[in-house]
């Protein structure tokens, strides 16, 4: 039971924290809430219910499911990066020297904007996508952890090394570090600063991509509201975790997964939520900059 | 010059403004948009399908029927303000609402205005028991529905324990309340609580309800949620079945679950489909809109009720119409229907169905 729900809880906080290093990546470099990010992993998700329904009509999911899984996953990662990229570029570059409300103004009304489009491009209702996977798992210490947990948990660790390398090893991950640290200073050094945001954007959009996706897989339903309590969900995060920092939003994610699924079994499934708001409140009290929140580490 | 023009323009206004009263509007409430939203189309539809009938022979009381649809979103707030404006455009009756969370609210609003209410699906007994003379349901209540699951769960599953789980609505709570009255002691209950709706993850609390080893779990609600609890309970390697209600019983069910869906047990009405007095609406339904919805064929007999009160009594009077509905039978397409002093239909058999290779098909 307790090994269960530590997995269940795992592969929810997996997803929060995919979403929440989009937050994290974005307030890092610009200090802006991007508010819009939510509506970028519902996109994320609908790619995949329209990608896999594609690879079905052309019989691929028939022959190799775990290629035409891959292929759902890149194409949502690239369409949704590229989404995000245009969300930057349009709504909030023209804004960069305005007043700081501007561009959260604009984020909301970037949000609202998705949200209307996907719902008149793709209806009301919800929209289901039969399981995919065998629902049978491997069987870990009495607790069954189902493909489609193992597929989260796996892709969503190795996502997150492979960031964690990006920007710590290569020189575009410098560069973010460097911008986020002064933009003025970075663009005199020579380093192109609209181009390392719009990375920024792009690679924070391609994980709520794969969150979406992850999510389609999960739950097997989506709906176009679904993007307004995830990505809140995600700012909770990321603020639980320190907002800026990406080992924060790893580590708030998981928390807070962890945190809704142990108080839905073992105090009371309806008021998880409010718990979990309990929980960022206490720590905010406690510790105002998040659980690894701190001046000194590099925000991107 | 510029002032005249004004106050004729405003002249053309008032004259669109009010409204044409040669017709009698019937108002036609449920969930139009969000996830419950086919069964609100589906009642829409059945209501619309009789008026067109009456329409083609010539109305009623020599006026046209116009239907008013209202999108209540299954949210009782959104309920009572479709209400308020459901009596402010006069209209004369009501088919609708769908949810009892809705309903029950509503009622209080359609009754005082002298307006006609029939429920082709609202089963939480306490629509009929507030005492309102102009309500009425064509469609059976959650403590016959309770009784029937629990008797079908004792006879036929056996179980040792049985764990509870409802949406915490009007609906769904109140039937699994019944459910478990009528279970009585003669089974232990290793679990009752509920769930959000709308919450994409309930695996939490079923993993609690899995560590209990219930024989089998009841759940009070609707299918949106119903469909993910079966396909997680299945994914946490729970494979006992589920035994639901009446608000479960549509192939939305079976498409969001799968394969998961495979045995889950559901109280609902006889299927219309074998019927001969239905005959005729099948096909007409099919012919407009496509397959009928579980609760099409309750909304078009409620529409039909209505208007053929109003026919005889010549008067749109909401008390009159009443008074004359609770004393008559009428031959809906679903058989003949009359009603009891609350306002319930007088027979309302429920029979169990499951699903077995993807169809609801009826359980022996």
């Amino acid at each position: 039971m307790f090994t269960q729900q530590l997995i269940n809880g795992l592969a929810l906080g997996a997803v929060y924290a995919l979403i929440a290093l989009g937050y994290t990546m974005v307030y890092g470099i610009l200090q802006l809430i991007n508010f819009a990010h939510g509506e970028v992993y519902m996109l994320g998700a609908y790619l995949c219910i329209i990608v896999l329904g594609v690879l079905t009509w052309l019989g691929l999911t028939a022959f190799s499911l775990p290629l035409s899984l891959l292929i759902t996953v890149l194409v949502s990662m690239v369409f949704c990066a590229m989404y995000g990229a245009a969300i930057e570029r349009i709504a909030y570059r023209p804004l960069r020297n305005a007043t700081k409300l501007a561009p959260l103004i604009s984020a909301v009304g970037v949000s609202i904007i998705l949200q209307n489009f996907v719902m008149l491009a793709q209806g009301k209702e919800y929209k289901n996508l039969p399981p995919m996977l065998p629902s049978e798992g491997v069987s870990v210490l009495g607790a069954n952890v189902s493909p489609v947990q193992m597929f989260i948990l796996g892709a969503s660790v190795l996502i997150m090394l492979v960031l964690h390398l990006f920007v710590e090893k290569t020189r575009l991950g410098k560069a973010m570090r460097a911008t986020s640290q002064d933009r003025v200073m970075a663009g005199l050094v020579g380093i192109n600063v609209n181009q390392v945001i719009s990375v920024t954007f792009m690679i924070g959009s391609a994980l709520a991509a794969v969150a979406g996706v992850m999510v389609t897989l999960y739950y097997g339903v989506v709906h176009f509201f679904m993007g307004y309590l995830a990505g809140i969900k995600a700012f909770t995060a990321a603020v639980l975790g320190g907002i800026g920092s990406i080992p924060g939003a790893m580590l708030g994610g998981f928390v807070l997964g962890l945190i809704e699924n142990f108080c839905a079994s073992y105090i009371s499934s309806v008021y998880k939520d409010a718990f979990a708001f309990l929980v960022l409140i206490i720590t905010l009290i406690i510790r105002p900059s998040g659980l690894l929140g701190q001046k000194s580490m590099d925000k991107v | 010059m510029k002032k005249l023009l004004c106050i004729a323009f405003m002249m053309v206004l008032l004259s669109c403004a009010r409204q044409d009263e040669n017709v009698i509007r019937i108002g036609a409430a449920g969930p139009m948009t969000g996830d419950q939203s086919k069964m609100g189309v589906d009642l829409k539809n059945g209501t619309e399908l009789a008026v067109a009938e009456w329409n083609a022979k010539g109305g009623v009381l020599g006026k046209k029927i116009e239907v008013i649809v209202g999108d209540d979103q299954a949210d009782p707030k959104q309920a009572v303000s479709i209400a308020n404006k459901f009596v402010n455009q006069k209209a004369v009756a009501l088919v609708g609402h769908w949810n009892s969370s809705c309903s029950i609210p509503a009622s209080k609003y359609y009754n005082d205005a002298n307006m006609v209410m029939i429920s082709p699906a609202t089963t939480n007994p306490r629509l009929t028991l507030q005492g309102f003379k102009r309500v009425f349901r064509v469609c059976g209540t959650d403590d016959q529905q309770g009784r029937v699951a629990a008797e079908f769960v004792l006879k036929k599953l056996r179980p040792k324990k049985v764990a509870i789980i409802h949406d915490k609505t009007a609906y769904g709570q109140g039937l699994a309340d019944y459910f478990k009255k009528s279970l009585g002691d003669r089974v232990q209950v290793v679990y009752y609580g509920g769930i959000i709706q709308r919450d994409p993850d309930y695996k939490a609390v079923l993993t609690t309800i899995k560590q209990g080893k219930p024989d089998a779990y009841f759940f009070g609600g609707i299918y949106p949620e119903a469909g993910r609890l079966v396909r997680q309970a299945k994914e946490i390697g729970m494979n006992v079945p589920m035994v639901t209600g009446d608000g479960v019983y549509d192939p939305t069910f079976i498409n969001i679950a799968g394969k998961a869906a495979e045995g889950t047990y559901v109280t609902f009405g006889k299927e219309p489909a074998g019927l001969s007095s239905a005959k005729s609406f099948m096909e007409k339904y099919k012919a407009k809109y496509g397959e009928p919805g579980p609760y099409s064929i309750y909304a078009y007999d409620a529409a039909n009720i209505i208007l053929t009160a109003i026919a005889e009594t010549k008067t749109t009077d909401g008390a009159k119409v009443a008074d004359y509905i609770s004393r008559k039978t009428f031959h809906g397409a679903f058989g003949d229907i009359s009603f009891d002093k609350n306002g319930d239909v007088t027979k309302a058999p429920y029979v169990i169905w499951q699903v077995k290779g993807g169809k609801f098909v009826e359980a022996r």
